[in-house]
């Protein structure tokens, strides 16, 4: 499995660079998530069924698949935000750094502050950018002092490429912002509590190229301080970032008769594009997905 | 060039995309109507205001001043203290606001953020049946329950109406208003920053607080400027719990009886024989009205400056 076919995909014009993927820069080889056999219910709805995979340390692990495949669903369940849908359910064991976060003395707000979260449309809080960036910090009580906030605001925003762009209207109106400076917010908002993950849903689908490119470079820059999780539509994306690529399908439940979502394949990314073991894969990631 | 194009075309000319004319005169018939209807409740409205305000100024004009600052409310004996009507206003509506905003807060902020759906499903009906109760109901029940077992057993006052027993009602009278409009205003703050909010660390109740509240602060203060109206212009709780008829002495004491304004002007204009008291009684009603109109109209342009300057745009 680990053993990756030396080309990349010439089919889809994929230029991944194996030495780049082989020697992740911190690499620990620690495992950040491991999951198995996760089931997640909507009330008696089965929306993912029976995933097993493991999240490493510092890397980039993409999750790809057709719309309703659970993709989302699992991504949630990394940080307890499932938890905010009364009917939602979670079975299965799903360790985070060897800690079942399922488990009933785990407070689902500890969690939530190591593992921050950015969502599929930019939400900044509709107030200014300062602020924005420093709730966290102020929930979580990071900072004693006015300047050790102002210090992280910068320090977070440098990070998310944004400090340049917003530092003379930081009093600004978040709202004000381009939909890529954001989304970007975003990113510089969830690492001010400093997480250890970063979990990532469809961060670029409502922005256009370039901030696409900027939100990618992004990451590929702070993948060195945190491991990050993203759900991607854009399998293209998936190829460029991601160390590891999960993906997932729907496929008929014979039971409930339902569709549910199913991890069909995890591996490094270049053996998903390039030389997938499951039929599924292949079509899929060859655009002949039926 | 328009010319070869209706050569080409032939038979097409202006004529062939002018309206239908039955169809045109009905559309503006349609219109005019629409119009007539929105401009009936202009003229009502302005048709109130000129009522109000002729028989005001005819008290104005004609009242000798020295009795609108006085000892009391006597309006058949020529004293119009106007300030007992305006301090007994007040109190009965600030009373009401100590009792209906924190209760109608919590159970909005409860109804929107914590309620599983069932639970909400079964309590916002009930509140909303609440909010339809008749104040004439409520009136004897901040008479007969309130007035002895609040205001007498807790603060020592009367177990007949006073300010405190009608500020109480009128206070329940509301919670379902404030609780209505705020808990609206909470559920349309979008789910995406509870998410944002959650995601960062946050409990649910520094996300109500820090989040939640902030953004909905428009419609919250839209809910505490329906219910001061609504509590202003309340008549019947005030008027049989108030602990005074027809005339009362100056008090700013909550555990008095006094007359607020509402109940002054239903005092005035009850029964036959009561507004043709001496001299101005009759125009003193429309003065009082008048009164009471513009408290209200100024809180509202008020609270709408302050809605637009600290509102969170989402």
């Amino acid at each position: 499995m680990e053993q990756a076919e030396p080309e990349a995909s010439p089919r889809l014009g994929l230029d991944i660079d194996r030495t780049m993927q082989a020697a992740v820069p911190n690499s620990t080889g620690d495992t950040v998530f491991e999951v198995e056999d996760l089931n997640v219910y909507y009330g008696d709805f089965r929306a993912v069924q029976d995933a097993t995979f493991t999240v490493y340390e510092h890397e980039i692990t993409a999750m790809i698949g057709p719309s309703g495949c659970g993709k989302t669903t699992v991504l949630r369940c990394f940080n307890r935000m499932n938890d905010l849908i009364p009917t939602a359910r979670v079975e299965g064991r799903l360790d985070f750094r060897k800690v079942p976060i399922y488990d009933p003395r785990v407070d689902p707000v500890e969690v939530r502050r190591r593992i921050g979260m950015v969502f599929q449309k930019p939400n900044p809080f509709p107030k200014s950018i300062y602020d924005n960036i420093a709730f966290g910090p102020r929930v979580c009580g990071m900072a004693k002092k006015k300047s050790d906030l102002d210090d992280i605001v910068e320090q977070s925003l440098n990070r998310a490429a944004l400090w340049d762009e917003v530092k003379d209207r930081l009093k600004d109106s978040a709202l004000g912002l381009s939909g890529g400076q954001q989304q970007r917010l975003c990113i510089a908002r969830a690492i001010a509590v400093d997480p250890d993950v970063l979990l990532m849903d469809e961060p670029c689908s409502a922005l256009d190229p370039i901030a696409t490119a900027r939100i990618e470079d992004l990451m590929q820059e702070i993948k060195n301080d945190y491991t990050i999780v993203i759900v991607t539509h854009n399998m293209q994306q998936a190829a460029r970032i991601s160390n590891r690529t999960a993906f997932f399908t729907a496929q008929l439940d014979s039971i409930t008769d339902q569709r549910c979502g199913l991890l069909v394949e995890y591996d490094r990314t270049e053996t998903i594009f390039s030389n997938p073991s499951d039929e599924r894969t292949e079509n899929y990631v060859t655009g002949r997905f039926g | 060039m328009s010319d070869t194009r209706v050569d080409s075309a032939k038979g097409f000319s202006v004529e062939s995309l002018t309206a239908n004319p039955r169809q045109a005169r009905k559309e503006r018939l349609i219109r005019d109507s629409l119009g007539a209807t929105a401009l009936v409740s202009v003229l009502i409205s302005g048709l109130i205001i000129w009522s109000l305000f002729s028989e005001a100024w005819t008290f104005m004009v004609e009242v000798d001043w020295g009795s609108v600052w006085d000892i009391g409310w006597f309006p058949r004996r020529g004293i119009y203290d106007i300030k007992t009507l305006i301090v007994a206003s007040l109190i009965v509506t600030g009373i009401a606001m100590i009792v209906a905003g924190p209760l109608g807060l919590g159970a909005a902020i409860y109804l929107s953020e914590y309620a599983r759906p069932g639970v909400r499903r079964t309590l916002k009906p009930i509140l909303e049946i609440l909010a339809g109760i008749p104040s004439v109901v409520l009136g004897f029940f901040a008479l007969e329950w309130i007035a002895p077992n609040v205001v007498k057993t807790l603060f020592g006052g009367p177990a007949a109406g006073s300010l405190l027993a009608a500020g109480i009602g009128v206070g329940v009278l509301v919670v379902p208003l404030v609780a209505s409009i705020s808990e609206d205003a909470m559920k349309a703050v979008p789910m995406s920053l509870r998410e944002a909010s959650s995601g960062l660390g946050a409990r649910k109740i520094t996300t109500t607080i820090r989040v939640v509240l902030p953004a909905a602060v428009s419609g919250l203060m839209a809910a505490f400027i329906v219910a001061v109206s609504r509590a202003l212009g309340e008549t019947m709780v005030v008027f049989m719990a108030g602990g005074a008829a027809q005339t009362a002495v100056y008090t700013h004491d909550p555990l008095e009886g006094s007359l607020p304004l509402t109940a002054g002007m239903t005092s005035l204009a009850r029964g036959t024989d009561s507004v043709v008291g001496e001299g101005l009684t009759f125009q003193s009603l429309f003065f009082v009205g008048l009164l009471l109109f513009v408290v209200t109209f100024a809180l509202n342009v008020v609270a709408d400056r302050f809605v637009h300057r600290v509102r969170e745009q989402y």
